[in-house]
């Protein structure tokens, strides 16, 4: 009997749509993160923190509680992943463990228990692991994974575009580096220090550092200029991956459309998969319609 | 079944103020609005230079009364005429256009551009500034015979997915690089990172401007403030990208919208005045031009030409 409910678990935390209790365990998890992202940022401000200290504490203590139950449930349950015949119980286990959902739970529930065993670790260093909970929400956000999907398709122009960045870093702070090292030493003594200078000047158009020769202002106009070119590069690539990816799945939809037309009649359940369909991708009901009505069209020109 | 001669005027003063019938009244009635709402906001910004305030007092107050009362008229023709749009339907009444309008965008701007003023001819010790400030709102009135508006709010909502997550990345990485700045320079800087939330501000104002306005002095912190900057560009670039992807899609989702109805109009193959007017308003109110209309037309020429060939 426990594995049926080891099974059953699984799906509630996995969040599928065949339990109620999922949509309540999703919402439950983000509020908890919620609330513990806003009780580290508020116990680092000193006047907060010397007043409610105990408050954030306890908070702490049964957050920690909270996720670490969390966890558990998840390693426990995704035992049942893999039927016996494709693997032990521990091949599902392992897989959610090292995956990058598994790697941000353990970091950000361990610190404490850490804490505990060794009390002189450097506290800093546990707040920020404690941070990486916001990523537990990244889960629940299926928007967020698409558009890391639409610039991964796009990564060799993204690639091109950083070594673009790169050379024009390298070069303008050599350039300011001749230039400018003789006059402003602490600022240009080095290239590694006219690098910082170069990317402010490249992603802000404001160099933290005014030039003070004719040369050095001519190369910090180039740089600035350089600037707005990357930028007008990035947003290029970043709106052309997007709108690549709609047409992606438009193209996807209009393939199962036409599959469903082709024998010339729409069943209740191609009408269903239509719909479900149609969610996946986000198409809004005008564009399927008129979709529908090509697809029509074509069909009916065929007959 | 006769109307009255009220009914009548209703009908006439519901096609003139809703302007769904092509009609050189309500073309009128449009543009006369619209002049008086653009005058108005030229004058509450000039009203708010002190010696232009002075020397015209007498005139920006008289302006100010002619607006309202046009406006008040405007507001109760338009509540008593709306009552005709769903009159004659199954299960319409009076009250459900009149609901409709009340409670629509449109119906609240008109509502509470205007009424403020009355407020103040009984409240005269009323916060001017506030009632200057609703005023304002009256530029909305606009945004109803241009498409513009509706179409920014109707793109970001068929693309809140994308925005949504762009906004969560925003939030994510600024949680995450605010907090590691305070870890690792807060104790250099107390006075510019003193807490999380000052180092938020920092980070916010790095995205927005390219430039937080801070040094770091320790190595680990200039590592952190030049990925920063990187990521303002990426950032910005995304929701660039996301924005251009949703007007793109919205153009789309319009052509889809005429060519449905160009469809239905062409499907009984008789084309009568009224439905071309009816196309045309639909033409005006997408701010689809003659090109894509021509297009569209002609596609669908040719595939009723295929379809009638195949057939025979």
């Amino acid at each position: 009997m426990t594995s049926g409910f080891k099974h059953t678990l699984m799906e509630i935390m996995d969040g599928s749509p065949n339990h109620a209790a999922s949509r309540w365990v999703e919402l439950a998890i983000t509020i908890v993160v919620l609330v513990n992202c806003s009780a580290v940022i508020l116990d680092s401000v000193p006047e907060i923190h010397a007043l409610y200290k105990d408050f954030f504490h306890e908070l702490e203590f049964w957050s920690v509680m909270f996720f670490t139950t969390e966890y558990i449930a998840r390693v426990w349950s995704l035992g049942a992943k893999y039927l016996k015949s494709e693997g032990s119980s521990w091949k599902g286990r392992r897989q959610y463990i090292f995956s990058p959902f598994g790697l941000v739970d353990f970091f950000a529930t361990m610190p404490y228990y850490m804490h505990m065993f060794f009390p002189y670790l450097d506290l800093r260093i546990l707040r920020v692991l404690r941070l990486l909970r916001i990523l537990k929400l990244s889960k629940y956000n299926t928007a967020l994974q698409d558009l890391f999907q639409a610039v991964y398709s796009e990564r060799q122009a993204f690639g091109s575009a950083v070594f673009l960045l790169t050379i024009a870093t390298v070069v303008s702070a050599s350039l300011m580096h001749f230039a400018e090292g003789h006059e402003q030493p602490e600022f240009f003594g080095t290239i590694p220090h006219s690098i910082y200078w170069a990317i402010i000047t490249i992603t802000s158009g404001y160099g933290n550092v005014e030039p003070v020769t004719k040369a050095g202002e001519a190369i910090a106009l180039i740089t600035g200029f350089l600037g707005v070119c990357m930028a007008a590069i990035m947003t290029g690539i970043v709106a052309s991956a997007f709108s690549n990816q709609v047409a992606r799945k438009k193209a996807a939809f209009e393939a199962q459309i036409r599959e469903i037309f082709s024998d010339g009649v729409v069943t209740d359940e191609e009408k269903e998969t239509l719909k479900r369909l149609q969610a996946h991708y986000r198409l809004t009901d005008v564009q399927v319609e008129a979709m529908l009505q090509r697809a029509q069209n074509k069909s009916g020109m065929k007959g | 079944m006769t109307m009255t001669s009220i009914q009548r005027i209703r009908r006439r003063a519901y096609e003139i103020m809703d302007g769904a019938v092509p009609d050189k009244y309500s073309h009128f009635v449009e543009v006369f609005v619209a002049l008086l709402v653009v005058a108005n906001v030229i004058g509450i910004i000039l009203e708010s230079v002190p010696e232009i305030h002075e020397a015209l007092e007498a005139e920006f107050h008289a302006f100010d009364l002619f607006s309202v009362a046009v406006f008040s008229v405007e507001f109760v023709l338009r509540v008593w005429s709306y009552g005709e749009k769903y009159l004659h339907d199954e299960d319409g009444s009076e009250w459900k256009g009149r609901k409709e309008y009340l409670f629509s965008f449109y119906g609240i701007i008109d509502f509470v551009s205007t009424v403020p003023f009355y407020l103040q001819l009984i409240l005269p010790g009323a916060d001017l500034r506030v009632l200057r400030m609703f005023r304002l709102l009256r530029i909305f009135k606009l945004s109803r015979y241009n498409s513009a508006f509706d179409d920014m709010v109707a793109a970001v909502k068929a693309e809140r997915d994308s925005f949504s997550s762009a906004v969560f990345l925003l939030f994510i990485s600024c949680l995450l690089f605010s907090s590691l700045i305070y870890i690792i320079e807060g104790h250099k800087q107390p006075e510019v990172f003193p807490s999380i939330p000052a180092a938020m501000h920092w980070f916010v104002i790095t995205i927005v401007s390219g430039w937080g306005n801070v040094d770091p002095v320790t190595f680990v912190g200039t590592i952190l403030v030049i990925f920063t900057q990187i990521l303002s560009i990426a950032l910005a670039a995304i929701l660039t990208g996301v924005v251009s992807t949703a007007y793109t899609a919205q153009v789309e989702r319009r052509q889809a919208m005429y060519e449905m109805e160009v469809r239905a109009v062409l499907s009984d193959g008789v084309v009568t005045e009224e439905e071309q007017a009816k196309l045309k308003i639909m033409q005006a109110k997408l701010g689809m031009s003659d090109d894509q209309v021509q297009a569209i037309a002609e596609q669908i020429k040719e595939e009723k030409k295929l379809a009638e060939t195949g057939n025979s």
